[in-house]
């Protein structure tokens, strides 16, 4: 076992450096192409291909055999020369144009075949826990990178892995309050709502404020912040109106939050869109052209820390105190958990990430509108949540981005009416694809009523004892 | 004589019109193992739910060393529902949350097991170590708190042991049986440190050997923790074993207190329990 997996780490280099050194000796061939194919010089290689033909057949008539053999050679190796350019120009387009992929495939291999190897040769349990996590967060961003390169950063792949990515994190918060916390809050759009602004407000290009806040002569923010410094700032704006609306609601008991969250995503939604504070916020009209991010990696690396951060949060000796009053307030507290100070805690973090979460939205959109943060998408993402398992921040992230890729990606075709031949396809019209989704949906929380994760993580070492159980069972079943 | 370590002073405790506890007064010495004894509904969860803070008295006051930690007076409508039977009431208004009252050494179980149920049963003593710690959300977050986390960790294993369900620590706190989740819950009291133990009916459920068992437990555990025991329990004879002195109340009152012999033998109290012989 050893030796196989150290055999194949090595091909697994191999191939790597192969990959490496075709990525990084590829030129550019299409000037030479070109000078090729220019007419001139296609007239002479034709014209001496010609004599070369001509030669052989004077050759022949001649009846001089050796001179025929070597024209004829001649006329071969100038074919063959051809054939050679024409193979070589196909791979070396594919390498140059797919360069910066072909390194980013060679680094995940040599990756892999490092995790490999240190799995072979060390097998304490420190060496598993941090090794293999990192080879599948690398695989992750390297096939991130490699699929953007390959399927184009505006293909429908690349926006449901985008929006997947920032709802993960919205989502992961929002069940950091309702699955671990055991609080059942409903603003998280507004939330949103606000770190999309904050972030949108100090981010717009400092020249093209006149043109965007062209009603509210040019705003009366006219400075530019760096990206994630008003990335930071928008989790912190989140952060404070949690920190206010939870004052006097998170010392009542049971589920007013839900309600007075509600009504604060609806009231801050409005309040937004208000004409007052349009040199501040536009009113009711677009805010764009503020920094956005070119590549998919970008939301990928920003949720990621943020859900690595919760998830440690969670682990911490604070998010078993969060679980305990989920599990039992009273308990929690004859316990010495301070209620409050834990669920405030706990809302100004998952609001501070819904509010970051809701900057990635705006960097996604390209433009922000109040009016888009309706109670409707507070409901996505609980549906997201509970889909996932209250209580898994794996599940959370696995059903957010299946529910994007469903909503937006898989069932688009029942959208469209198609005709199969003269037969119309029934049902299938503008509006039938949240029917269909509505089903999935029933079926899914029927078949797993705890969400696809329940309460519990993803996890290789899960992984590896299922797999090691089935094969135990498939041995007593032969 | 130091202070006791808890006292209670005129402690009434009045639910609408209701009088659940009434003119309650007691005190607990140091070392002691303390009964509260009385028939169904005499108000024994409520006066415990006085002394942890999970209730705030309409009236009366409780000292815990000396210190006053509850203290209140009827106020707003109770001004004029009060029907308790003290009406001397004390000037100032203490009020403490549970959690700050577990803080200052006093820990509780409960009649109905309150465990944390989709926890382990290692989890579950782990959680109960959280308010000794001096980790903020940063480091703890961050993992700069390596040094209490283990210490924490050492500390609800070696609370798992003193119960003896080192065995059972990664299983489900409510796959135990019931007479084990008792024991958790007392481990679980046991991680916050506590000087004054409050158990109620710690026997509730469980058959004559299991309570003989748990009778020797918690004799075991005052001496081995340095703990003060406070008690509410129906099984008479784990009360007149391990008790140094009981008070039984009725309707809220007090109507006996003194050391076991003395309440066995009182009749107020058998009256309270076979109620009035008809002859």
């Amino acid at each position: 076992m050893k030796v196989f997996k150290i055999i194949l780490a090595a091909l697994l280099v191999i191939l790597a450096l192969v990959i490496t050194a075709s990525a990084l000796t590829t030129r550019d061939i299409l000037p030479a192409l070109l000078e090729r194919m220019d007419p001139e010089n296609l007239a002479a290689h034709d014209a001496a291909m010609q004599k070369a033909k001509d030669r052989v057949t004077t050759a022949l008539s001649e009846n001089n055999p050796e001179r025929a053999q070597r024209s004829l050679d001649r006329y071969i190796n100038g074919f063959s020369a051809q054939l050679t350019l024409s193979g070589r120009v196909g791979y070396d387009l594919f390498f140059f144009r797919n360069g910066p992929s072909m390194l980013a495939l060679a680094l995940f291999l040599a990756v892999a075949a490092a995790g490999l190897i240190a799995h072979a040769l060390d097998r304490s349990s420190k060496v598993r826990k941090l090794v293999l996590p990192a080879i599948l967060i690398t695989v992750l961003y390297v096939g991130v990178y490699i699929m953007e390169n390959i399927a184009g950063a505006n293909s429908m792949l690349m926006t449901v892995l985008k929006k997947g990515a920032i709802y993960a994190l919205i989502a992961v918060s929002m069940n950091l309050l309702n699955g671990f916390t055991g609080l059942f809050s409903l603003g998280q759009a507004g939330f949103m709502l606000i770190g999309a602004y904050t972030y949108a407000i100090f981010s717009i290009e400092t020249q093209s404020r006149a043109q965007v806040y062209q009603y509210y002569a040019g705003g009366i923010i006219q400075f530019q912040l760096p990206a994630l410094l008003s990335i930071a700032l928008a989790g912190l704006a989140a952060a404070l109106f949690a920190f206010l609306i939870g004052w006097p609601v998170l010392r009542l008991k049971s589920d007013y939050l839900a309600i007075a969250t509600l009504g604060f995503a609806e009231i801050i939604r409005a309040i937004f869109q208000y004409d007052g504070l349009g040199p501040l916020t536009n009113g009711s009209n677009l805010l764009r052209k503020f920094t956005v991010f070119e590549t998919a990696l970008f939301p990928f690396a920003v949720a990621g820390v943020c859900i690595a951060l919760i998830a440690l949060l969670i682990h911490s000796t604070y998010g078993r105190s969060f679980k305990a009053i989920r599990d039992d307030e009273v308990a929690a507290e004859a316990m010495g958990i301070n209620l409050y100070a834990h669920k405030q805690m706990a809302f100004v973090i998952s609001s501070f990430f819904a509010g970051v979460g809701g900057a990635l939205l705006a960097m996604y959109q390209t433009t922000v509108q109040a009016a888009a943060f309706t109670s409707a998408m507070t409901y996505e993402i609980l549906l997201i949540v509970v889909i996932g398992g209250m209580g898994s921040i794996s599940g959370s992230v696995i059903a957010s981005f299946l529910f994007v890729a469903a909503s937006e990606w898989w069932l688009r075709f029942l959208d469209n009416e198609t005709m199969l031949g003269s037969f119309r396809v029934p049902l299938l019209r503008s509006g039938f694809r949240m029917v269909v989704f509505s089903v999935v949906i029933m079926a899914v929380v029927l078949f797993y009523r705890k969400g696809i994760m329940g309460d519990r993580e993803l996890s290789l070492g899960r992984f590896r004892r299922g797999l090691s159980r089935r094969k135990k069972g498939g041995a007593q079943d032969g | 004589m130091a202070d006791a370590m808890l006292e209670l002073s005129h402690v009434t405790m009045q639910f609408g019109g209701v009088v659940a506890v009434d003119n309650l007064s007691m005190h607990i010495d140091q070392d002691e193992i303390v009964a509260l004894i009385g028939p169904n509904g005499a108000g024994k969860t409520t006066a415990f739910n006085c002394i942890t803070g999970v209730y705030t008295p309409t009236s009366g006051q409780v000292f815990y060393r000396g210190e006053l930690i509850v203290s209140n007076r009827p106020q707003g409508r109770m001004k004029t529902l009060y029907a308790g039977s003290h009406k001397d009431f004390p000037t100032q208004i203490v009020v403490n949350t549970p959690d700050r009252i577990t803080k200052m050494g006093l820990a509780r179980t409960f009649q109905n097991i309150r465990l944390f149920k989709t926890q382990t049963v290692f989890e579950n003593v782990l959680i109960a170590t959280h308010l000794h710690r001096t980790s903020n959300l940063f480091t703890a977050t961050m993992r700069l708190n390596r040094q209490e986390e283990r210490s924490f960790r050492e500390h609800a294993m070696s609370m798992l042991e003193a119960v003896g369900l080192q065995d059972e620590k990664d299983e489900l706190a409510v796959s135990l049986p019931y007479g084990k989740q008792r024991r958790l819950e007392i481990a679980r009291a046991l991680a916050t440190r506590p000087r004054l133990l409050l158990l109620d009916e710690p026997a509730a459920g469980m058959n004559p050997q299991e309570t003989d068992a748990l009778g020797r437990f918690i004799v075991d555990i005052r001496s081995r923790f340095g703990l003060t025991v406070f008690l509410i329990e129906h099984h008479m004879d784990l009360v007149m074993d391990i008790s140094d002195r009981i008070y039984v109340i009725d309707f809220g009152r007090q109507i006996a207190h003194g050391i076991p012999e003395q309440i066995q033998d009182n009749p107020d109290v058998i009256t309270a329990y076979l109620g009035v012989d008809e002859e």
